[in-house]
């Protein structure tokens, strides 16, 4: 175990040390201050005053920080997703077999499985924490700029609606942050498995971005509604689900029982193909 | 100590190796010859695990390979043609790193290794400012790692200019001597072999077509000058020798075994003055491309 852990390590410092890293978290911190700008629009805020007081809440109480950090949240993970995600399991296994050290890698008795552990390990946590600072750094953006307030959710195109005092509301959100790393972690699984086919690592990026995105497309046609659980992106965005009253138990145990089989099924065959290749130069 | 037993393997349906059997003695420093694509990066991605084999299997130290890697491959250090090393990261951090996928190396071995290797003064630095002989000698450096007995090295002077070669081939030597530790070495450079290894296996096309120690090899067949009164009279006693090839020049070569003085006393007792008889040593491209150019047949035996 201390071993393993020792390998964890090792993989923690190659990931930390690469500047592609630290993109994804650059460019989030950017894309939320620019979409509190946008918010900030006199005409922005008066479509927002409009909402609020046709719903019977007053603009200057919920038109807080915590309201803000939720737009946020939701617009530039919908704009930008899992594309650092991808980037970094893209890249993971691909990008060594490019460069030849996971070759070096392999003259070591270290198992190829054990190898892919600690790699996916590390994707997790990278999917957890750029998750995690997006919607802390929203939320520290959000109150730095607006305040404390109450929580306003409100997001017609996916019929949310719900409204919370400041501290039931901050549970609510800190706690749809799991949810979300959870759904993000799919986008990971499949670049993932891509990275650990005999591929370059752009393409294992590039191509989990297009099924994602292909995928999302699909699922918004019309026609497509009846079969619309058999679309990725269905499950993914029930994170959102977490802000609900009531909490749609049922429906999120579904959706991330679903998203978790997805998940091991993905690395399940990234593992079979990793483990079956030759290496050679 | 390392034994490849009847390998076989294609790539894409291309034959890689055919049926090559071969065994290293510990402690022993042994070559393994041939042009490039004639099968020794495949044998030794096999000996790492790193290559699925067709048919046959590789041991080290009796265990095997393809059976239990992780077993076998304890205590083996690799480096390729050029050891790949994460650029961004310092010296120090990438054989940490490396170390980690086969034990638990304290620092004042990691350290050790690298003063055997001559980095001390930069291996904290980038690995991405190191000139090629420095990478090289960090490759070595992990190869030994943690306490290996057995190196595979795949054309470890590749790149190094002449100092470099000669500086990793007296490292290599005295890894050898002082520590017992055996190696494999892979090679399309004669000169480096003949200068390093004990034993040679050349492979071609996938096939072993020489394994015995460097000297056989060298003497393998011998040739002489000769100069005499009657060339007509000799050339048809020579003729009649069977292990003896008449050629331009007033060469002779006489395949391995045949005596010089027995090919005088022959020429003499024919009636045929010998006036002198003057040794020829080919260079080893001549005997390299002698046998690699023979007619592919199949495996020979040691």
């Amino acid at each position: 175990m201390r071993l393993f852990f020792l390998q964890f390590q090792g993989e923690m410092w190659k990931l930390f040390a690469r500047k592609r890293t630290y993109l994804g978290f650059g460019v989030f911190l950017a894309l939320e201050l620019v979409i509190l700008l946008i918010i900030q629009l006199p005409k922005v805020q008066r479509a927002w005053r409009h909402v609020m007081e046709n719903a019977g809440y007053g603009f200057e109480e919920y038109f807080s920080g915590i309201t803000l950090a939720f737009q946020v949240v939701y617009l530039s993970t919908a704009l930008l997703g899992g594309l650092y995600a991808a980037l970094v399991a893209g890249d993971i296994v691909a990008k060594e077999v490019e460069d030849g050290t996971l070759r070096m890698a392999l003259c070591r008795p270290i198992s190829r499985l054990r190898l892919l552990a600690v790699k996916f390990l590390v994707c997790v946590f990278y999917t957890f924490a750029l998750t995690f600072f997006i919607g802390l750094s929203a939320l520290a953006v959000g109150i730095a700029r607006q305040g404390i307030g109450g929580f306003f959710v409100f997001q017609p195109m996916d019929k949310l609606f719900a409204v919370y005092q400041f501290g039931p509301g901050l549970v609510r959100y800190l706690g749809s942050l799991f949810p979300l790393a959870l759904s993000v972690l799919s986008v990971t699984s499949l670049a993932f498995m891509l990275s650990c086919c005999n591929v370059k690592p752009a393409a294992a990026t590039i191509s989990t971005l297009s099924y994602f995105i292909a995928d999302m497309i699909f699922r918004r046609i019309p026609y497509f509604e009846p079969i619309t659980q058999w679309f990725i992106t269905t499950h993914t965005e029930s994170w959102y689900n977490a802000l609900r009253s009531p909490l749609p138990w049922q429906t999120m145990a579904e959706d991330y029982t679903y998203l978790l089989a997805l998940d091991a099924t993905f690395v399940l065959v990234g593992a079979v193909i990793f483990s079956s290749r030759d290496f050679k130069s | 100590m390392l034994e490849l037993r009847d390998l076989q393997k294609a790539f894409g349906g291309r034959p890689a190796l055919h049926g090559l059997s071969l065994e290293v003695r510990a402690g022993e420093i042994f070559g393994l010859l041939g042009h490039n694509g004639a099968g020794k990066s495949t044998s030794l991605g096999v000996l790492l695990g790193q290559v699925f084999p067709d048919k046959g299997e590789a041991f080290i130290d009796g265990v095997s390979v393809q059976r239990e890697r992780a077993r076998a491959l304890a205590r083996t250090g690799a480096i390729f043609e050029a050891p790949r090393f994460y650029d961004y990261l310092s010296g120090w951090r990438n054989l940490q790193i490396y170390t980690s996928y086969s034990a638990r190396v304290p620092k004042e071995k990691i350290a050790e290794a690298v003063e055997t290797v001559g980095l001390t003064e930069r291996i904290h630095d980038r690995v991405g400012t190191y000139s090629q002989g420095m990478r090289q000698r960090l490759g070595l450096a992990q190869a030994l790692l943690p306490e290996n007995n057995l190196l595979l090295l795949d054309e470890p002077t590749n790149g190094l200019d002449p100092e470099g070669i000669h500086e990793m081939r007296t490292l290599i030597q005295r890894l050898n001597r002082e520590r017992g530790i055996t190696v494999l070495f892979c090679s399309h450079l004669l000169v480096e072999v003949e200068q390093l290894c004990d034993h040679v296996v050349i492979l071609n096309q996938g096939y072993k077509v020489f394994d015995g120690p460097w000297a056989k090899l060298a003497v393998e067949e011998c040739r002489v000058r000769l100069d005499l009164d009657d060339w007509e009279k000799a050339a048809v006693i020579l003729r009649a020798m069977p292990d003896v090839t008449l050629s331009e020049g007033g060469f002779v070569a006489m395949k391995n075994g045949t005596d010089t003085a027995d090919l005088v006393a022959t020429l003499v007792h024919g009636g045929v003055r010998v006036r002198a008889v003057e040794p020829q040593r080919r260079n080893l491209e001549e005997i390299y491309l002698s046998i690699t150019h023979r007619e592919i047949s199949p495996p020979v035996a040691s």
